[in-house]
Formats: structure tokens, sequence, C-alpha cells
């Protein structure tokens, strides 16, 4: 059952896993923010994502991610004066980026990783309040790159219906050819500061970056210089494949929901296959799918504490859990113990639908049972046992080349994840699998990814190793 | 009372005060000297740190010589302000934190939803400085050839800023019941969905914010101009504005007041801020030193160029900078900064000596002196009802900030006209502005 290696010693050279504490504050199961233990304030009170940050820095987390929607979940249905949502949690909550700046001062090591739409911003805007974390941070910012894919914010931005797939696709794709072309516009030393001669910058070693394409002009430069990590990492979520094609050539984290090892294997090699059209390595990619903790002393314990949160949630509320990937279906129509229905597609989460109608399909579930099990894991992979079957299941996923590590999202904070955090970390630290200190003081660094060089830099390098190699020159 | 805001441009308000020997011109990203800045103000008490921001890299659009950017001014990179003061918000306690942010180039919803979350990580201390970008070198960095029309962005601005209100209202102070033995997380009557349809934005709502400590984030102002003076009277908490006498002051007050009246607002919730750099020496001559020296660290160009815009359209360049300032035509842009380059022409200054003026304090009001008269002079303005505070433009950073916190501010607490504590740990408290009641509340009230 256990892949677990004979020796304790950790050797250097084995192969670490990446941990991202995926903070879904106050509980990313639909009911668990009612669970006795569960801190409802932990939405809208900086010091309990405080709390959560240091916890996470103490036992080396490469970092914190945000998730991010830009509206009320389920507001469109709120507007229509059907109020079901005033059950749930997750309705208000701290902006990503400002949290995350916040965070980047009470923090030393930790990465900051926060989501923010290409749908709904403008590249400048974003490149600028990426860059200036990072140097708040001294390197550790990173940016989860996704798509809007709610109907519910598109009303909220002067929009009927939210863009079409290909296209909100196709816009973030040139996006973030302009984000990094803007982190490009400082070379490193594009800042004198120069006292003695007056000059503030060196006119030279900055540049305009004069981007013309289908949905952006932008002339730049940005008004914040090289970060200190060379730039922001990128994060990406998108599991279609036009989400793995961008994730291939922009992504130094993908954030994916994985269930089944072959299903992760899978996944893991075409990612990492695709790198190579973009001139990248299967290195420069980390692949953390998400998984969601039940722990207990005993399996028969978490077993326990798994129903206890399924107990709080009644099926109408489980429903919600499919409201975002039902295609527009109206789900309450359907008998709970009658099968999944066919469902239209969806111009949301396309891969996520995917999922769970695999899913139900496979394991013959009815609609009630369907809706349960996503509740519970928001379609992510639920581990339900003991601390030692999750450091199992994580060293296995990792050794199989199905994932490079993961994302802890929990049902509610903070009690499961100060469990997960204190009794599996340990275990993965004892089996050599997990770092016991950070590499350093980037998230790069962290990460093991490299700084990647400014491309005026680059270039001008290369063209003078060009004249030197040139005898003629 | 005096109140205080620290305007923060980094690294310098003087665009070349970086230079000074005891200028920190790594101030402009290195946040660790922001963070010892905000505790030397909140030391002394100052009601808010206020973020100026623009958009590009100053002169990005603009000719220097033959090529771009101004590369003697410190202003070039910088922190995201926004950004920044969500930093300082978690190792301060007291002190009020404002940004500017653009109406021109953001999302209503978006800017409702960062400040108001900066609200609650600060418990309340956050102010917005609602601007309408006005700088070539921003448009292009956003799609657009040339900056919006003034009138244009003014309509665009008053809009943005009826939205962001309306969605701070989203959720009455009370909403969110939490219950967890009845499931329910919050009570419904107390949502309100803004279904904003205007000229410029259709925004449904509501924020996924709850409502701030403070009520509402506090929103400052910095438009002069009749359009900008009308906005501000219709919606600011507080007015940044550039005054150059006592008269003009008084005048601007009672412009303002009337307006806010004419609104419907008590005059005395809206606070009037002229700026000012004071230049503190323990003796008069030191004072005096320490100005020249920062007049001769003004970068002639920029200064010149400081008072071309003044000059109603007559070409400054073609006159000796060495020489006297001719007659100037009217200016409908700048009129009170025209009024104060006339005078100091009428004092004897060249063409040159104004620019250098101009140039250090980005054309605010500079005062120099001992403690002592420092204080004289704000406490002349303030009983002659002709501000509420200031915002004081520091020419570097830290040491003038530290200087004015350790030598003038006991003064005026020593004469009774500065506070010796905070009033109360949000930004409306201190500034002495009143906890709003949620607009849709007061409106369903108002029904019944």
């Amino acid at each position: 059952m256990s892949s677990r290696p004979m020796s304790s010693q950790p050797m250097s050279s084995r192969r670490q896993l990446k941990l991202g504490a995926f903070l879904s504050t106050p509980g990313n199961h639909l009911a668990g923010w009612r669970h006795p233990a569960a801190v409802t304030t932990s939405d809208m009170d900086f010091k309990q994502y405080a709390h959560l940050a240091r916890l996470a820095e103490q036992y080396k987390y490469d970092t914190i991610f945000f998730q991010d929607t830009a509206a009320v979940n389920g507001s469109r249905a709120l507007a229509g004066g059907d109020f079901t949502r005033a059950r749930l949690s997750r309705t208000v909550k701290l902006e990503p980026t400002a949290l995350l700046a916040a965070l980047a001062t009470i923090t030393t090591h930790i990465g900051l990783i926060a989501t923010m739409t290409t749908t709904y911003n403008k590249p400048y805007n974003v490149a600028r309040r990426f860059a200036s974390i990072d140097h708040i941070s001294g390197g550790r910012a990173g940016w989860n790159l996704v798509t809007s894919q709610i109907e519910d914010e598109a009303q909220n931005f002067g929009y009927d219906e939210h863009l079409d797939h290909a296209k909100r696709y196709a816009r973030a794709s040139e996006f973030y050819d302009v984000v990094i072309g803007l982190w490009d516009s400082w070379e490193a030393d594009g800042l004198l500061r120069d006292k003695a001669s007056g000059i503030y910058m060196d006119r030279d070693r900055v540049h305009f970056l004069d981007h013309e394409g289908a949905h952006f002009k932008v002339r730049g430069p940005l008004n914040v210089a090289r970060t200190p990590q060379g730039r922001p990492v990128v994060a990406q979520a998108g599991s279609s494949e036009a989400g793995r094609e961008l994730a291939a050539k922009t992504a130094d984290v993908i954030f994916t929901a994985q269930t089944k090892l072959q299903e992760a294997q899978a996944f893991y090699a075409d990612v990492k296959n695709r790198t190579a059209r973009y001139g990248r390595t299967p290195d420069d990619i980390k692949i953390m799918p998400g998984i969601t903790p039940v722990i207990g002393a005993t399996e028969a314990e978490a077993r326990e504490r798994y129903e206890e949160l399924q107990e709080l949630l009644p099926d109408d509320l489980a429903l919600q859990s499919l409201s975002h990937i039902s295609g527009g279906l109206d789900l309450t129509k359907y008998p709970l113990d009658g099968p999944l229905p066919d469902l239209p597609p969806s111009n949301a989460a396309k891969a996520r639908q995917d999922l769970v109608v695999r899913t139900a399909r496979e394991r013959n579930m009815t609609l009630r049972q369907i809706a349960r099990h996503t509740a519970a894991g928001t379609g992510h992979r639920v581990l339900v046992g003991t601390a030692e079957y999750m450091a199992d299941e994580l060293e296995t996923w990792l050794k199989q080349d199905a994932a490079d590590g993961f994302n802890v999202i929990c049902n509610y904070y903070h009690q499961p994840f100060e469990d997960f955090t204190r009794l599996v970390i340990p275990e993965l630290q004892r089996r050599g699998i997990f770092r016991t200190d950070y590499e350093g003081t980037t998230l790069r660094a962290n990460l093991g990814l490299r700084v990647p060089e400014n491309r005026h830099t680059e270039a001008r390098n290369a063209a003078a190793a060009e004249e030197m190699a040139d005898p003629r020159a | 009372m005096l109140r205080f805001g620290a305007f923060f441009s980094v690294p310098s308000c003087h665009p070349t005060g970086w230079r000074h020997p005891d200028a920190v011109p790594e101030a402009d990203l290195g946040f660790r000297h922001l963070a010892d800045m905000a505790r030397i103000a909140e030391r002394g008490k100052l009601d808010a740190m206020f973020f100026q921001d623009s958009v590009a890299v100053v002169g990005s659009n603009v000719a220097y010589g033959n090529k771009p950017f101004n590369v003697r001014s410190g202003r070039q990179a910088h922190i995201e302000p926004v950004s920044a003061i969500a930093a300082l918000a978690a190792i301060t306690s007291h002190i009020g934190l404002i940004s500017t942010c653009t109406t021109s180039y953001n999302e209503p919803y978006n800017l409702a939803r960062r400040f108001l979350t900066i609200d609650h990580i600060s418990g309340g201390r956050v102010g917005w400085n609602l601007v309408t970008s006005q700088a070539e070198d921003e448009a292009m960095n956003f799609g657009f050839d040339r900056h919006i029309d003034h009138a244009e962005r003014y309509d665009r601005a008053s809009e943005f800023h009826d939205v962001v209100r309306g969605l701070w209202d989203s959720w009455e102070d009370d909403a969110f019941l939490q219950d967890k033995a009845s499931g329910v997380w919050f009570d419904h009557t107390k949502m309100h969905i803004l279904n904003h349809e205007g000229r410029f934005f259709r925004v449904r709502g509501p924020l996924n914010v709850s409502r701030s400590p403070q009520g509402r984030p506090v929103v400052a102002q910095a438009g002069s101009s009749a359009v900008g003076m009308n906005l501000a009277a219709r919606t600011a908490d507080m007015v940044f504005t550039a005054q150059p006498t006592i008269a003009e002051g008084q005048a601007f007050c009672r412009a303002m007041r009337d307006l806010a009246a004419g609104h419907g607002r008590d005059p005395e919730h809206i606070r009037i801020f002229p700026g000012l750099m004071p230049i503190v020496g323990r003796t008069e001559q030191e004072a005096r030193d320490k100005y020249e020296e920062l007049r001769e660290l003004v970068d002639d160009a920029t200064g010149l160029r400081g008072v071309a815009r003044l000059c109603g359209g007559l070409d400054i360049t073609q006159y000796d900078p060495d020489g006297p300032l001719p007659d100037l035509p009217p200016s409908n842009a700048a009129r009170a900064r025209q009024d104060m380059i006339v005078a100091m022409g009428r004092r004897g200054m060249t063409i040159r000596q104004i620019g250098r003026v101009l140039g250090m304090s980005q054309a605010h009001r500079v005062a120099y002196g001992t403690p002592r008269q420092l204080a004289d002079d704000m406490q002349e303005w303030l009983e002659a009802d002709a501000c509420d505070g200031f915002n004081l433009l520091f020419a570097h950073y830290p040491k003038p900030l530290e200087e004015f916190v350790e030598l003038v501010v006991p003064e005026l607490q020593r004469r009774g006209i500065f506070r010796t504590e905070y009033e109360g740990t949000t930004l409306r408290e201190n500034l002495g502005v009143p906890f709003p009641e949620n607009s849709f509340r007061s409106r369903q009230a108002a029904h019944v």
C-alpha cells in the first residue's frame, strides 16, 4: 500500500513536493462554515488570514493561494429573487491582491499568489499591481491568470453574458503577452538614482512595449522597475484544451483538479510535453492539483468527520455546487434520486463540467450523490483518512509523475488546515519529500524556477556575443 | 484644530529632491522606507498619508530634447499606491491611508472592491482620492491615442463615483448573521442590488465586500476647476487644493462650502487641505539655507516647463530666462497659480527663479522658517478660515517629514491647535466627518 522509503534520512537530490495553502475561507465545503469549530469571520477579518499565513510559513509551504470571483457568488439568482444563496458562505471576502500586499508585510519567505481575471481588467494595471507586490514582498508574488467564467461577474462590468470560451482565451493569451512585455520594461540596471550626476534613470535601459494586437494597444513602459525575482510567477488553472495550451506557453505553476492517478498522470504528461513548443522545459512548470484533506486518528474517525459535515448540508444547497457547471440547466427541476441529466455544453468551466459528468457516470451516482460529492470538494480530490494515509497518497502521486505538488484546500478554517499542517507535513519531511527549510527568499527560488532573463538584456548580450565571435566586426 | 495629510510623491515631492544628500531615493520601490515613514507620520499623529499616482512613466509621451523621459525626475518607477496602502494598513494602527486611483482607466466594481477591502484590513482608515487622468502619458497605456476630453472625463468621474458609493452600500452593517444553528449566512433583506444603468456604466452589484468599519471609505478630491469643485462639493469628504495666499484660501473655502450647502450637505463635513511644503530650521538662517539649497537643486528645464504652463498661451520660451516675467494673458486653467507667479515677478524674481520655486513643490505653497514661524503661518491660515489643515509636501524623504514631526508638531500641540492623541481609530473619526448611514437604508426609511 505504501511506497514509503526505508530510510528516514532526507536525500537532497530526491524530488520534493511543492505545497500551496489554498485559503478558501471560511470553508470550501458548502456547509463548512456551520461546523462548530469553523471561524466564520475568516472571510473578512485580516487577523484570521494573518494567522493562517504565519502558520503556513512556519511549516514551509511554498505559497498561499487565493482564488477570486469579481461578484457575489450566485448574485444573478439573488438579483432575481432566489435567496437560496443566503444560506451559503463565501459571499463577501477581502479582495485578494490587496490582501497579498498586506500579508507581504507580516511574512518573509512564503509565496503570495492571487487570482486576477484577464476578462475585466486592463493589462497595465495588472502588470503594475503584481510587480508592486513583488517589490513589497521581496520577490514572492504570483499572478494566477484566469478568464472569467461566471455569469454573475459579467453584469458587474456592463455585459449581459460572459464572453465566449474561445474569445476569452484569445484575450487571455494576448493579455499575458502584454503583461510579460511590461514586466520587461526595465532592465536590471535601469534605475541609477545617481545623486552626483542627477540622472535618475538610464534611458537606454528602459523600453517601450508598443504592443498593438486584436484586444490591446499598450505603449508602456511600466512605471515599476524590474522586480526582485525577475518577474512575478504566473499560475494558471485551465484544464480544457485551450487552457492547457495557454498554460504550456505561460504558466510557471498549474493549479488543476485531478481526482484519479491515471488521469492526473495523463494530464501531467500532456502539459509537460506541450512546453517544448514554446521553447520551455518540463521543469519550467510545476503541476499542483488540489486536495481536500479530512484527517482522523483512524480511518473510521476521518470518515465520521466527513459525514458530520455532509449532514450539515441540505440537498437543495448541495445542488448549488453544480450550478456553475450545469450549462444553464435548472437542476432543481430533476428528481434527486434519478441520474444526473445530460448537461448542455458549458461556456464556463468546460474541464470541470467534464470531470463531474464523468465521475457521476462512472460511479453510477444519482443527482443527489453527485451534488453532495461535489459539494464536499468542489471537484477536487477529497482524501479521507489518517495523516499517514495522506502522506502515502501524496508520495505516490509525486513518484508516479502525477503531480509536482498539491494545493491544500480545506472544508473550513482553521482546524482542518492546522491538522493537515501539523500532522502531515512532519511526516512528509521525515520521508524526505518536503523541505525542512526554505531554499531562498523568493517564490522562484522555492519553487525551483529559473529567473527569466530580461528580453532586452538578452538581445543586447546576444548581439555583443555575435560581435565578439565575428572577427571582422 | 489643524489636520494634516502627508502627501507622498515618492521618492520626492520636489522632482529632483531625491538628489539631496539626506534623501533616500530608494523610497520609490523600497517598501521598508515607506514603512519607516508611516511610523514617523503616525508618531506625529498626522491624519493621513496621501499618495499621488500616475499610470505611466512620466514623459513617456513627451520629448525631452529629442528623447523620451525626464531622466532627472525621480518619479519614474514606484510602488502602485493602492497596494502600498494595503501593505501599510497591516503595520499601522491609527493613521489614515489615502491613495489616488483614476476613474479614467479603471472599472468601478474593481475599484470599489479594493478600497473597501483595505478599509477592512485597516479597521476603517482608508480614503480614495478620486481623480481623472489628464496626462497624455497615461492614455497610450490604455489603448487611447489621446486623453479624454475634460468635460467627458468629469462626467465619467461623477457617474463612476456614484457607482462606487452605491456598491459600498451593498450590505447593511448587520447583514451577516452567520448563524450556524439555523444555517442562515446573511439576511437577504439587508442586501442591496445597485442595478445601475448610466451613460458610462452598467453595474448590477452587489459588491462582494461587506460594509466598511467607518461606513464608507473617505473620498478625497483635488479638482479646482469649476466642474471639479462642483463634483467635490457633492461627493468629497476632503479636498486637496493649491492656494498661494490666505485671501485665496478663504475664497476657495467659502466657495467650496457654499457649493456643498447647495448640494444639501453640512458645509463643515468637507475638510479643505491646501498643499504646503514646509521647510523647517532650528534658526531662521538654517531654514533659509535649506530653502536655497532645495531651490538650487531644481532642474531648470523642469522649472521652466512649470512656468510655461501658467502663461495663458504666451510662449515663454521666447524670453530670456534670466530676465523679468512679461505681462501674461489671463489663464483659464490655473488662475490662482498664475496670480502667484505674477506676484513673484513683481517682487523682482526672474523667470528662472520663479521656475525654481514652482519646480520644487509641484507649484504648491512653500514656507520656510523656525518651528515657531511655521506654526504662526499655519495658525494664521486656520484662524482666518482659509483651511482646515494642510496636505504637507516634503522635498524628499524621510528627513523633512521627521523634522516636521519632531519640531513643528510639538509647537502646534503646545498651542492647542493640533491633537496630542488620535480621536479614534477610523479616518472619519480623526477627520471629524460623520459615519454615513447606508443610503439604501435611508431611502427605505424615507418611504416608510
